[in-house]
């Protein structure tokens, strides 16, 4: 039994957005959220922290991109939580 | 159960495990046979190293290279392998400009140098401290380096595709992320059913029934391993997509400072004074004293910088034993012209955050803290990963195999599950058709065992494909399998006269686990391949 289709999306353009919106924007989420952590931590501790929170954060974010279902809501989330987690870098630089 | 969740969790699991499936297979079933490396270069040399002590002695390197070459002024870089019983030898152009005759540069140059490239006056090449020989790097080239090399996809970095780093690497890195993203979809999609189901194992029912039972039993026990395997695989093979934009925005660009506060490199660069050193320093002498001083870890690397100059520089990085200490990493660098240490950092107790990270992503991707023992268990568990992604196709495959499916889609499906199948089934009896005819060639190096092994495998897949028939496929591989697997130790005992109860006499438990691995193989070959024949149900797909 493969999935149900009436429950994915349907358009193969929305599903590219979702793929590349996951992709890019949970990248950019996963880094901007570890940048922001160094202002609290050691720098090279939190990189190397990252190297096991920072790709399953990534996965975690691209899987989100799947199950929320207003894409606009999505896209203002990734942009949003990024700009939210520079906040200190954008400030001191 | 929210029904639009479980179907998007059940999709997302679905395209990303059939997309990676057959180079995921690849990846696991070279890896696991990986975990053996040093035994398989052992088996295929004939030379074991179970029982034989090889003491480091760089000065003979040194010296035999001095009968060659000018050495003033040059660096060299020394690699020891794991079991410290060889180290490759990176020896580079004279600093010394009046020694070095200057290259005219061209654009290849400039490039990151390859693996084995070399131009006349440098050198780079694996020496034995068990015979005291050398040999190239193509010569030195094993069954167990290409199995390691081929588990990250190293032969494809041949695909002239470049963004930003080798071809197979990226892929390798790719496949391991979307692999990561598979075992978290598919946990979310099993998580219901996780505790009822745990044992639930149905092997009389109907054929998808079992494949399903395997897919997630097998799939829920083996999901700490494979979850640690999927994030240590990226982190070991892609990580600088993770590293590059830190340097950028904590570093300001400086990438050398941040891989320095990782550990990753330490800058060594002396300027050259054209004073030559007046005592010659022994590098033995050195090595002794410190790991006399550490006597818990093993020699990693040897840097030497400046030969014979005022200004020459030599640093020594070593590794705990992970029966001593899991984490920490040793450095000891000193200047030749006063013989005083300019670093030190100890391996048992200057261990910082960044080692234990570190040791955690290396050990537990290798699993060497824990002895053979170990080994076996992470390479069962490596095969139960190849098991979970064979099922994961077939569940695929029948799960399309529907009268309302149209017929060209149907054809595809067959021909995709096909083509996966025969990949990855066939790499048992390739790999160990590889190992026999090697037993019997007179010179084996990397050309020889890339195109032994992937023309092999070529012929075989064509082969299985041709037969139309995934129950064929099966048996055919099994059988081929249990002959292929039990002529090993045969060949080699007949080649070499090394059959196994005198690798047992002589202690050469590397050689005689080989040999015994296969043989267990062959066995649970034969025990399927009679299982399948006399129980099999079988079914019928496009026909």
């Amino acid at each position: 039994m493969p999935a149900n289709k009436k429950y994915l999306t349907k358009s193969p353009w929305i599903r590219l957005c979702r793929i590349l919106l996951g992709t890019l924007g949970g990248y950019t989420v996963m880094i901007s959220f570890h940048v922001l952590l160094t202002a609290l931590f050691p720098p090279e501790n939190v990189i190397a922290t990252a190297f096991f929170t920072g790709y399953l954060l990534w996965a975690f974010l691209l899987f989100w991109a799947f199950l929320e279902p207003k894409l606009w809501r999505l896209a203002l989330t990734y942009i949003g939580l990024t700009l939210l987690f520079s906040l200190p870098y954008i400030i001191n630089h | 159960m929210d029904q639009r969740k479980y179907n998007i969790y059940f999709h997302t699991h679905t395209i990303s495990g059939i997309v990676i499936a057959a180079l995921l297979y690849v990846i696991f079933f070279a890896g696991s046979f990986s975990f053996f490396k040093d035994d398989i270069a052992a088996w295929q040399k004939g030379k074991s190293l179970s029982n034989v002590d090889a003491p480091v002695d760089f000065n003979y390197v040194l010296d035999s290279l001095g009968t060659k070459y000018n050495l003033q002024g040059r660096n060299f870089d020394f690699y020891l392998l794991r079991q410290g019983h060889g180290t490759y030898v990176n020896m580079s152009v004279s600093q010394d400009t009046t020694i070095s005759k200057p290259e005219p540069k061209t654009e290849k140059s400039k490039g990151r140098k390859r693996r084995g490239e070399k131009n006349e006056d440098s050198a780079y090449f694996l020496h034995s401290f068990v015979d005291k020989t050398q040999s190239s790097y193509d010569e030195g080239y094993d069954m167990g380096e290409f199995l390691y090399r081929l588990h990250f996809l190293a032969p494809l970095n041949q695909i002239p595709i470049r963004l930003g780093t080798p071809f197979g690497y990226l892929l390798a890195g790719i496949v391991s992320f979307l692999f990561l993203f598979a075992l978290i979809t598919g946990l979310f999609l099993h998580w219901d059913k996780i505790k009822n189901n745990f044992f639930l194992f149905r092997p009389w029912s109907k054929w998808k029934t079992v494949w399903t039972d395997m897919h997630t039993v097998l799939g829920v026990i083996g999901f700490p391993f494979q979850l640690i395997f999927a994030i240590t695989g990226v982190v070991l093979i892609v990580n600088y997509v993770l590293i590059s934009p830190f340097s950028k925005f904590i570093y300001n660009g400086d990438q050398d400072k941040l891989y320095q506060e990782l550990q990753y490199n330490r800058t060594m660069a002396p300027t050259y004074s054209y004073k030559p050193l007046a005592k010659k320093l022994d590098v033995n002498a050195f090595v002794n004293q410190w790991m006399n001083e550490w006597p818990e870890s093993d020699i990693s690397r040897l840097y030497i910088r400046n030969f014979g100059d005022k200004s020459m520089e030599i640093a020594l990085e070593t590794k705990p034993k992970p029966s001593a200490n899991f984490a920490g990493s040793g450095y000891i660098s000193m200047k030749a012209i006063d013989g005083k240490p300019t670093s030190v950092k100890s391996p048992k107790t200057d261990a910082t955050y960044v080692d234990w990270v570190k040791s955690l992503v290396y050990h537990l991707h290798f699993g060497d803290f824990g002895g053979r023992t170990l080994r076996i268990v992470y390479f069962v568990l490596g095969l139960l990963g190849c098991v979970v992604i064979i099922s994961g196709i077939m569940i695929w495959l029948v799960a399309r195999e529907k009268p309302n499916i149209p017929a060209y889609k149907r054809k595809f499906n067959f021909w995709a599950a096909n083509l996966f199948i025969s990949m990855s089934l066939g790499m048992l009896p390739v790999t160990a058709f590889t190992f026999i005819v090697i037993k019997l060639s007179a010179t084996v190096n990397q050309s020889f065992i890339y195109s032994l092994y992937f023309y092999s495998w070529l012929v075989m897949i064509i082969y299985l494909l041709i037969l139309r028939d995934l129950t064929k496929v099966n048996k055919h591989t099994l059988i081929l399998s249990t002959i292929l697997c039990l002529a090993v130790p045969i060949v080699n005992g007949i080649a070499t006269n090394l059959w196994i109860w005198n690798t047992f006499q002589a202690k050469s438990y590397d050689i005689l686990f080989i040999d015994m691995l296969f043989i267990t193989m062959s066995i649970l070959s034969a025990f399927a391949f009679f299982k399948v024949k006399k129980q099999a149900k079988s079914f019928k797909i496009l026909k």
